[in-house]
């Protein structure tokens, strides 16, 4: 943009009304001059604009539907069974309904960023101005908004022209959300083209939520060398005091850090954190520690470190209030979609809150100024650590723990509760009898729910045991995580270009998403570790990021420090937080900018399709479990780029799965022929659940092909395939003909094998096309 | 395929690493002098086809924890193989070795470092004749221009060396062999598709003389690649008639380039970032661009982390550069092509660098004619296009010659001038007297649609 504000100067001015000297006009958005790329079919698409790309997508991925529930209650209508062939009383069917709840839950996610990234803006151009510039990544970055120059056709260049940006997202999330009322949409397809625009916008608002705060708060611009920073329980000094914060909107914790800063208290107090603000706050100083993901937050209030507890949104456990009570821990809410019935106090003087939240008058308060907030926090742990210090022992005595668990009656509700099915029922039976091996190897698996907790029929802390039981685990907790890089740099990008054309690299992993792990964390961090092994690109974001970090090779180094911070063949770059992720699409969408010089700005079909049969990315949310999570997939899925999910994903109530079986649903045109060619099922799905981890490797090296790759990158993505189904399943994939286009294909080591496999499939030889979905227009280039 | 091998052998063993503490046995590496790898072309009935020999002690024998002299020496024959495509099969037994699960291989020729891990030794893997045995599996596989094989392992202290000797010297004819070879010495050049699977417009054409742009591919690895693979994305091009040998253009690439870009671009000058370059997709290793200012090119190279002398970063000048686009004064290439006689050789050669980043120019010394060597600038003398003119004067450049007086600076024209530019707003009346705007460009176009929807146009 950069024309806002063009300003005229003139020297005089005769009116009407007299003789004006030396007056200044500004003049406001009037033309886009620095940018001459020409804008594409369409920028600011509508909510329909993209429906075609759409459709053509869920014509090979079709819905495939798991109902969570069989009921809507949506309206006073209902409830209505949707069961068998049965409508509900506005005419709606099963698969529309859950459709149309997917759609909601990514109305929730989008909206949920959008309003961050319009909170953080606004505050961000409150304290800097709207003429702060973008600097996502210095001089290594041309293309600094990917996602906003092929959403909006717009090139942002100040913090001001992000505005524009969220404007028309919050215009389409209306939009969207009131596709969602009875009697609206009642098409199960067009409700899901639907999710994939809420996807859509969602990366646009992330990108804007994140390229305003890498600019301002000089957060570590697409630095492939970011610091390493402590993670984990271990890491914090008790003796000091202790200020935790929660959730995902960093400006309080800035003001926290700066007040520390100006105040010369930095090293004197411990500032941790927890879900994606502690990956923001680490992105913003390296002396801030991160507990650990969003399961972490019950455990860490439990343990009484913490002296205070600021939150703003996203991700918070709404009993923070009535946990943090329990330990005479105050309380500051700091966002107004997050008021935790707190009285508002921002009008107050600080000393007078500091005071009241001190002795224990009010719980705690409501606070609108972040500014107010980083003083308020800092001076309130100070005063509140040698208050908290003569309570110690605020948590069960181990003693005490054991008399508990002695009032286990075995009525196993909690396991039934328990989202993992953990065998909490037999750990306490053991505990109750003074041995705690169980119970602390339930702590791994344990998501931190407290689901037991409320089942639990006797009343029983239970969390509280199993944290007594795995206290030296967390003592243990110790770890590095490589702060948020941001950005990948479009140098990265061109460098990869050569090796991944020439089979050496054999796709890019994303882990992304929540802590709602079936079987524990380390299996994240393990699948990480193979496919980094296995010179894979690997890209981390938000809890999972942590996760990752949270696990020691044998010589104790967690895998950020075992493997380069760069976006480059067995890299772990972690992006940064949940709003990051905008950066792992921006990169595929880069490849097509950086490569084939493909016009980015306003032309998103011809991009997805770009990516969508040549960009071998997959998305894997282990622990994928919020809103947040769904829409994030749905922008995923609209580029092209295949999700897989945990278990705990069929709760997303579908899945868009593809059938290797139909031949005629995996033709592409070939742009160089203008023919239709068989290019096998690849990727086989858009978005799938696996069960455990073997599984989920197997589909991560299988979903990384693509349409375009050259012989050498199918012969080693095909090597990947066959080796993890065999090593990991026990078997020679059954579906290898399907893969092999060429004899060139054929991994050299396999070659015996393959061919016979091949013959037996009657399997024939065809071309390497250059891929497309799109039917070439007449007359366009 | 591999039953017989105790460990597994897949492409996913590439990229393992062995450390000191995990390791049997090293050979060559950083502690041994007599190390080396050759492929030899031998006629067929020369070669004992499968045989393996291993002078010296077997890997079961070499003392664990040690560093040991160490020689592969492969002999090959087939009716389709010529001396010219040894180097490119010897560079496979880095691959081959890395295939096998515990054996680390790097670097090649005489500088190989090998280490055998002590898990794959303790699985069974205890001789080089099983070493042996994969590699003739794979080289049959993948190379099926190759008839016979036989290998030679040599870890005798005393016997290496007169292999090393002879060894060092074939490298160096080799070397002084395809130094020699120029583009008039043959009639087939090379053309690589692989970038068009990202980059569907671009094709490289790969001539002795002028390496892949991303540096990875040869004319060489180009000719053995196309007879092995012929329906591969190598293929020869027939060069045909040399209609200019100053810009490099022949009737063979331009027929080529036709066909392969779908007629986007109809003819390259191999030798000259003007008219018609040749393409550049998007794995550049730099870029030559023509800086107007001072008639000369700057190069820029990936790495180069700082803005050029012309005020700009790599990353924005390889944005004007790729996507397999012909652009007049920004051309993408290899370093290796930097090392060619006829690099640029239409538009001066080196006498046209005028600037390159001191770390290409170290790179380079050996291959910059000396009579310009120091009259072209780095960053550390000149940052900007007026230190540039500068430095170039003071050092006599040679493009300092084709200067021509610049013409004055050109006035700047106002986009719109009027005498009195009457303004109606709110109730009021305002005149712009004698104003003028100036802008240094003008685009006026709508800015957001005024509601959604604006982008379905048809």
């Amino acid at each position: 943009m950069g024309t806002r504000d063009i300003s005229i100067r003139i020297k005089e001015i005769e009116t009407e009304i007299g003789q004006i000297k030396d007056i200044r006009f500004s003049v406001g958005r009037l033309a886009q001059e620095t940018w001459d790329e020409p804008q594409g079919p369409t920028p600011f698409p509508s909510i329909t604009a993209l429906r075609d790309w759409d459709l053509t997508l869920l014509k090979r991925y079709k819905p495939f539907y798991l109902p969570f529930c069989d009921l809507c209650c949506l309206c006073t209508f209902g409830k209505c069974d949707l069961t068998g062939d049965k409508k509900g009383a506005c005419g709606i069917t099963m698969p529309a309904q859950q459709s149309r709840i997917v759609l909601l839950a990514a109305c929730i996610g989008a909206a949920t960023h959008t309003s961050h990234a319009r909170e953080l803006v606004t505050h961000l151009i409150t304290e800097f101005g709207e003429d702060e510039r973008l600097d996502p990544g210095g001089l290594n970055i041309k293309v600094e908004a990917p996602i906003t120059r092929l959403v909006c056709g717009v090139k942002p260049e100040t913090l001001g022209d992000l505005e524009q940006v969220l404007d028309y997202a919050e215009q389409q999330i209306t939009s969207l959300l009131a596709c969602t009322h009875t009697g609206q949409e009642g098409n199960p397809l067009d409700l899901e083209s639907k999710v994939f625009h809420t996807g859509m916008i969602d990366h646009l608002s992330m990108e804007v939520a994140d390229i305003a705060q890498v600019s301002a708060y000089h957060l570590p611009k697409a630095d492939p060398d970011a610091p390493l920073i402590d993670i984990g329980f271990g890491t914090v000094d008790t003796t000091k005091p202790v200020i935790l914060v929660i959730g995902h909107n960093v400006p309080p914790a800035v003001e926290i850090m700066d007040y520390m800063q100006e105040n010369d208290l930095v090293g004197t107090i411990e500032v941790t954190g927890i879900c994606c603000t502690g990956i923001d706050m680490t992105r913003y100083s390296q002396k801030a520690k991160i507990i650990g993901p969003i399961s972490w937050q019950i455990r860490y209030v439990r343990s009484g470190i913490p002296d205070i507890i600021v939150v703003d949104e996203q991700c918070i456990r709404t009993d923070i209030l009535d946990e943090a009570r329990a330990l005479q821990i105050p309380v500051i809410a700091t966002s107004e979609k997050n008021c935790l019935g707190l009285p508002n106090r921002t009008g107050d003087r600080s000393d007078a809150i500091i005071d009241d939240l001190v002795s224990g008058r009010t719980d705690g308060a409501f606070i609108l100024n972040p500014e107010m907030v980083g003083e308020i926090a800092v001076r309130t742990a100070m005063r509140m650590r040698p208050k908290h210090k003569k309570k110690k022992g605020s948590i069960l005595s181990p003693d005490e723990a054991i008399e508990e668990a002695k009032r286990c009656t075995q009525c196993r509700e909690c396991r039934r509760a328990c989202p993992n099915d953990l065998h909490i029922s037999d750990a306490m039976r053991a505990f109750g009898r003074n041995d705690p091996t169980m119970l602390a190897e339930i702590y791994d698996a344990c998501v931190g729910c407290i689901k037991c907790e409320q089942a639990c029929t006797q009343d029983i802390p239970i969390h509280s045991l199993i944290i007594i039981a795995a206290g030296e685990k967390l003592k243990n907790e110790a770890f590095r995580l490589r702060a948020g890089r941001g950005a990948i740099q479009d140098i990265e990008i061109r460098q990869v270009g050569g090796p991944i054309v020439l089979g050496e690299i054999p796709g890019i992993v994303a882990f992304v998403g929540c802590a709602n792990y079936p079987g524990g964390g380390h299996e994240l961090a393990e699948m990480a570790i193979e496919f980094a092994n296995r010179r894979f690109i690997i890209c981390t974001s938000g809890c999972a990021a942590m996760t990752i970090g949270m696990y020691r090779d044998e010589d104790g180094r967690s895998p950020y420090e075992i493997y380069p911070g760069n976006f480059e063949a067995g890299g772990m770059v972690n992006v940064g937080s949940c709003v990051s992720n905008a950066h792992i699409s921006g990169a595929a969408v880069k490849i097509a900018s950086i490569f084939a010089r493909r016009n980015l700005r306003g032309n998103y079909e011809e991009i997805a399709d770009y990516v969508y049969n040549r960009v071998g990315a997959v998305g894997v949310a282990w622990g994928a479990m919020s809103q947040k999570a769904a829409s994030i997939a749905a922008g995923f899925w609209r580029l092209g780029i295949p999700v897989i999910v945990g278990p705990h994903g069929t709760k997303y109530r579908r899945m868009l799965l593809g059938r290797s079986d139909h031949d005629d649903d995996w033709y592409v045109n070939d742009a160089r022929t203008g023919e239709q060619v068989y290019v096998g099922p690849v990727p086989e799905h858009l978005f799938i659940a696996v069960e455990t981890k073997e599984e989920a490797m197997v589909m991560i090296a299988k979903l990384s092909m693509r349409p375009n790759d050259t012989s050498r990158g199918r012969a080693l993505k095909l090597t990947h395939y066959i080796d993890l189904h065999r090593r990991l399943l026990g078997s020679m994939p059954t579906d290898i003909h399907r893969f092999v286009r060429l004899e060139a294909d054929i991994p050299i080591t396999m070659k015996e094998d393959i061919v016979a496999i091949l013959k037996e499939k009657d399997w024939r030889e065809t071309v390497i096309p250059d891929p497309t979905l799109i039917q070439k227009k007449e007359g366009s280039s | 395929m591999f039953e017989d091998i105790p460990v597994d052998v897949g492409l996913v063993h590439e990229g393992e690493r062995i450390r000191k503490s995990d390791m049997q046995v090293e050979l060559g590496g950083p502690k041994v002098s007599e190390k080396f790898e050759l492929v030899r072309l031998k006629p067929e009935e020369e070669i004992d086809p499968g045989a393996i020999h291993i002078i010296g002690p077997d890997l079961s024998e070499l003392k664990e924890g040690k560093s040991h002299p160490f020689g592969i020496l492969i002999e090959i024959a087939g009716p389709e193989i010529e001396e010219n495509l040894e180097g490119v099969i010897e560079r496979r037994i880095h691959e081959y070795c890395n295939y096998i699960e515990g054996f680390m291989h790097l670097n090649q020729r005489y500088d190989i470092w090998i280490r055998l891990s002590k898990k794959s030794f303790k699985k069974g893997l205890t001789s080089f004749r099983m070493i042996g045995e994969v590699m003739q599996e794979l080289f049959r596989n993948e190379l099926p221009i190759i008839r016979a094989i036989e290998i030679t392992f040599i870890t005798d202290q005393e016997q290496i060396r007169d292999y090393y000797t002879q060894a060092l010297a074939i490298y160096e004819a080799r070397d002084a062999r395809a130094r020699g070879l120029t583009d008039e010495d043959v009639d087939v050049f090379y053309g690589c598709a692989l970038c068009q699977s990202f980059a569907p417009t671009h094709v490289c054409v790969v001539t002795p003389q002028r390496y892949a742009n991303c540096g990875a591919i040869s004319w060489f690895d180009g000719r053995a690649a196309a007879r092995i693979d012929p329906k591969g994305p190598i293929f020869p091009i027939d060069k045909g008639e040399c209609l200019d040998p100053r810009m490099g253009e022949y009737t063979g690439v331009n027929e080529s380039a036709k066909k392969r870009s779908m007629g986007e671009v109809e003819r390259i000058y191999l030798y000259s970032g003007f008219g018609y370059p040749h393409t550049s997709c998007g794995c550049f290793e730099g870029i030559a661009f023509y800086i107007p200012e001072v008639e000369g090119y700057g190069i820029v190279h990936r790495g180069f982390r700082d803005l050029s002398v012309n005020g700009l970063p790599f990353s924005t000048m390889a944005d004007s550069t790729a996507g397999g686009r012909q652009i007049d004064g920004f051309h993408g290439i290899s370093i290796e092509y930097m090392r060619s006689r006829k690099f640029l050789q239409a538009d001066g050669g080196y006498e046209a660098v005028v600037w390159m980043p001191d770390e290409i120019k170290a790179r380079l010394s050996e291959y910059i004619p000396e009579s310009v060597y120091g009259a072209i600038a780095t960053e550390k003398d000149a940052t900007t296009i007026d230190e540039l003119k500068e430095f170039l004067k003071t050092q006599n450049h040679p493009v300092v010659g084709r200067w021509v007086e610049m013409s004055e600076e050109t006035n700047e024209t106002a986009v719109f001038t009027a005498g009195e530019i009457p303004i109606t707003t709110g109730g009021f009346r305002i005149i712009l007297k004698n104003a003028r705007i100036y802008a240094d460009k003008v685009i006026i176009q709508p800015v957001q649609p005024k509601k959604p929807g604006r982008g379905e146009m048809q």
